[in-house]
């Protein structure tokens, strides 16, 4: 296993499109285990794979506090949508910024398994977040592409702010 | 020089000899300003972009073909005919000026066959342009192979491509927002009587609503301002440009879109590259009106070995050699200079460079592509091509209220929301 690194908005490789995946085989299995570990360590709760520069539909995620659910979702696709929430989120690749967005409350969504096994299944609340938010990912959005122009300015500001600090 | 036989002159210097516009300045300069230089410039754009149209007509007005050491004739019967359809020149005065001007020509015999062919047009008018629509060839007044291209590029959209290239261009300002702000400049002109209207895709820009020379746009001299087509200003906003980047221009001459690069970013390293000593030398005095710093290098951007130093670029702007069928409205002589078979040529050469360049972006960088042309194998078949070559290149979309989405890449079509016709296709390194 390895730590990945994950890049940083503004970096335009997160601003690709992902390709999905054809077979899950060994090769899959070792990059959903890689960025698990990247997630464990960053420490996040979802991690797609466009965010450590691997251009595949394969996100991992774990709400749980004790690293107790790791789920991994290979070419998802969202089925059904149903309400609106709207929750704060931040993300891995836009650290230190936690903005409100609104998404569905519920969605059904259907992936592979590690395993390649077609799996459906619903989700709401803080998971069905974090999924809309991952899938977002592997189409090149993040979740700053919700906020104002005025403010997506001030977060590029502010993260060349720190950038420069910790160099 | 009478203005009449300049156009003459300019149009065979294009069509017979196959230099370009820009390389005929001269020839306007010898007519006197105050008088008649206007009016040859009108006449020879103009009769170069309604040749095939003019040229039809003209032959069905001769009974019989004129000797070949004739074609000065023909061009002013083309010249006449231009200016009975396309002016608003009262019709015995066109065809007098242009009677005159075969005297001038020392070719007094023809007086009378040019003023029989102009005078049969006034009485025919309808009838032989009517003729002339009956081909596209004419109608649109483009050469065969072009509107054939056209056709099988954009089938929809074809005739009015054609037809927007036929139209006049307006001009547009780019403001140096080191010098000055687009609503001050804004205010600059309307103080100076120049009515004009802010460009709605590019942040910078500003459309005259009628052409003026640069000498009366206030700032233009002190670097507040360039002349720049809303479309070519859309470059820098594209390249996602941070502070202290390292910058690369190829094809860079005459320095329009690079100096625009050194104005939005200001604190990155700009370097410009080109393979003509000469315009290069443009490159650096419109960097020195302007303000801006940028290193400008002389080489073949094909050939790194010639001019890189080595060091990986964060943004590359590739604004490669092409067609330029996109801007024909601005540059009439393209339709008579170009070749069906110089376009295979460009695509090689278009080819080669994004080939050549690639390896000097870093990963996580951005290559913007770009061309000032419609024609589809300049343009996503070159991108489609190098993306298919190359794993490490991603295309990262452009997102974006202008232009025509294509597989690959975004087209502006000509006069589509003003502009000229470009292309950008954006690509990032893995």
């Amino acid at each position: 296993m390895a730590i990945l690194p994950i890049l940083h908005f503004p970096d335009p490789r997160l601003r690709i499109k992902a390709q999905p995946v054809e077979r899950v085989d060994d090769s899959v299995r070792k990059l959903v285990d890689d960025m698990l570990e990247t997630m464990y360590e960053a420490p996040g709760i979802g991690l797609a794979a466009p965010q450590v520069n691997v251009s595949k539909r394969v996100i991992v995620i774990d709400i749980s506090d004790d690293k107790s659910s790791p789920l991994c979702l290979i070419n998802p696709e969202i089925i059904r949508r149903d309400g609106i929430e709207e929750m704060e989120e931040g993300c891995l690749s836009v650290p230190s910024i936690f903005e409100k967005v609104e998404r569905a409350r519920q969605v059904t969504v259907r992936f592979l398994d590690r395993d390649g096994k077609s799996v459906e299944t619903a989700a709401d609340e803080l998971l069905a977040v974090c999924i809309q938010h991952e899938i977002d990912h592997l189409e090149g959005k993040l979740f700053v592409d919700y906020l104002s122009e005025l403010k997506r300015q001030r977060i590029r500001k502010k993260l060349d702010k720190i950038r420069r600090r910790t160099m | 020089m009478q203005a009449r036989l300049a156009a003459v002159n300019v149009v065979s210097a294009v069509v017979d000899d196959g230099r370009s516009l820009s390389a005929l300045q001269d020839v306007f300069d010898a007519v006197d300003p105050s008088r008649d230089r206007a009016l040859a410039m009108e006449l020879s754009y103009g009769v170069l972009r309604w040749r095939w149209q003019l040229d039809g007509i003209a032959h069905r007005l001769l009974s019989k073909p004129l000797r070949r050491r004739d074609r000065d004739v023909m061009l002013l019967i083309w010249v006449g005919i231009y200016q009975l359809l396309h002016m608003r020149i009262p019709p015995h005065a066109a065809v007098t000026e242009t009677v005159n001007a075969v005297r001038a020509m020392d070719k007094e015999w023809a007086a009378g066959l040019v003023n029989a062919c102009l005078r049969r047009f006034v009485r025919e008018r309808d009838g032989l342009l009517a003729q002339a629509d009956q081909a596209d060839e004419q109608a649109l007044s483009y050469p065969r192979w072009w509107l054939a291209r056209l056709r099988r590029d954009w089938p929809a959209q074809w005739r009015e491509i054609a037809e927007a290239g036929n139209r006049r261009a307006p001009m547009t300002l780019r403001t140096n927002k080191l010098r000055i702000e687009r609503e001050q400049l804004s205010a600059r002109l309307t103080e100076a009587g120049l009515s004009h209207a802010l460009c709605a895709y590019s942040s910078d820009g500003i459309r005259l609503d009628e052409p003026v020379d640069v000498a009366k746009i206030p700032g233009f001299v002190d670097g507040s301002c360039s002349v720049q087509d809303e479309a070519a200003q859309l470059a820098p906003g594209l390249l996602d440009l941070g502070p202290d980047q390292r910058v690369l221009d190829a094809c860079a001459a005459p320095g329009g879109k690079a100096c625009h690069l050194a104005e939005c970013s200001p604190r990155s390293q700009v370097v410009a590259v080109d393979i003509d000593a000469v315009r290069m030398r443009r490159v650096d005095e419109n960097a020195a009106r302007l303000g801006v710093a940028l290193r400008s290098t002389v080489g073949d951007v094909a050939k790194p070995a010639q001019w890189w130093d080595g060091q990986l670029f964060d943004r590359m702007l590739l604004d490669a050699p092409c067609s330029a069928s996109g801007v024909v409205r601005r540059h009439p002589d393209i339709k008579s200079l170009r070749r069906d078979e110089d376009i295979s040529a460009l695509a090689v050469t278009q080819q080669d460079l994004l080939e050549n360049l690639w390896p000097l972006l870093k990963p996580g960088g951005i290559l913007l592509y770009v061309t000032c042309s419609v024609f589809r194998e300049e343009n996503d078949a070159v991108v489609a091509h190098f993306l298919a070559g190359h794993p490490g290149a991603m295309e990262y979309p452009i997102d974006s209220q202008w232009g025509n989405k294509l597989a690959v890449g975004q087209q502006i079509l000509p006069s589509e929301q003003m502009m000229d016709g470009f292309y950008f296709a954006r690509l990032v390194k893995r």
